[in-house]
């Protein structure tokens, strides 16, 4: 019997580890490129009203929290609009350091008078 | 999409893969460990890099065979 009892539960333990194979593998988790995208941008969506809905059954005040913002984010997007805004004022920043150079000894220049 | 736009898309693809390949053999890794390996760390790490490993697998399919059917079934009429 201890040997059954034994099997048993080596059998529940692999059906539960099977099961959450299968569940990963059958929501594309373990799939092609796409699959991964599609599922994390499945995720993205159903994050807020999963939120709301935890937040309304455990009874906080909606009402006191901000409104949950739309996760839409552009990594590559975000990284081309920084080099660009890095670059550009790189680009300005020696005209910029002449007129602030002329600008301060023109102070300073009022200053001593 | 213009053209120089498509690789900034797969881009963004392989790093959303790479965060749910990631994610997923996390948790995966988790569940054995737990069921199988009396909650020990080395499961959860195995999982975690074989999840980042098939998503370095699929990013360079993307990147360097991008018109080759990976793992698709057609069925033939």
């Amino acid at each position: 019997t201890v040997a059954a009892f034994g099997s048993f539960r080596f059998v529940i333990k692999g059906g539960l580890a099977g099961a959450a194979v299968y569940v990963a593998y059958d929501q594309g988790l373990l799939g092609s490129g796409t699959q991964g995208a599609e599922a994390l941008r499945k995720a993205q969506e159903a994050l807020p009203p999963a939120i709301q809905e935890w937040t309304s059954y455990i009874g906080w005040e909606v009402r006191t929290l901000p409104p949950i913002p739309k996760i839409d984010f552009s990594p590559s997007d975000s990284w081309n609009k920084g080099v660009q805004t890095v670059i550009s004022a790189l680009s300005v920043a020696p005209t910029r350091a002449c007129e602030y150079t002329v600008e301060g000894w023109k102070y300073v220049k009022d200053l001593v008078k | 999409m213009a053209s120089e736009g498509e690789v900034g898309g797969k881009r963004d693809q392989c790093l959303a893969d790479s965060a749910i390949k990631l994610g997923a053999g996390f948790g995966l890794g988790i569940v054995f460990s737990v069921i199988f390996f009396k909650r020990k760390t080395w499961p959860i790490t195995f999982g975690s890099g074989m999840g980042l490993g098939m998503a370095y697998s699929n990013c360079q399919h993307d990147f360097q065979s991008p018109y080759l059917l990976q793992g698709k079934s057609v069925k033939v009429a």
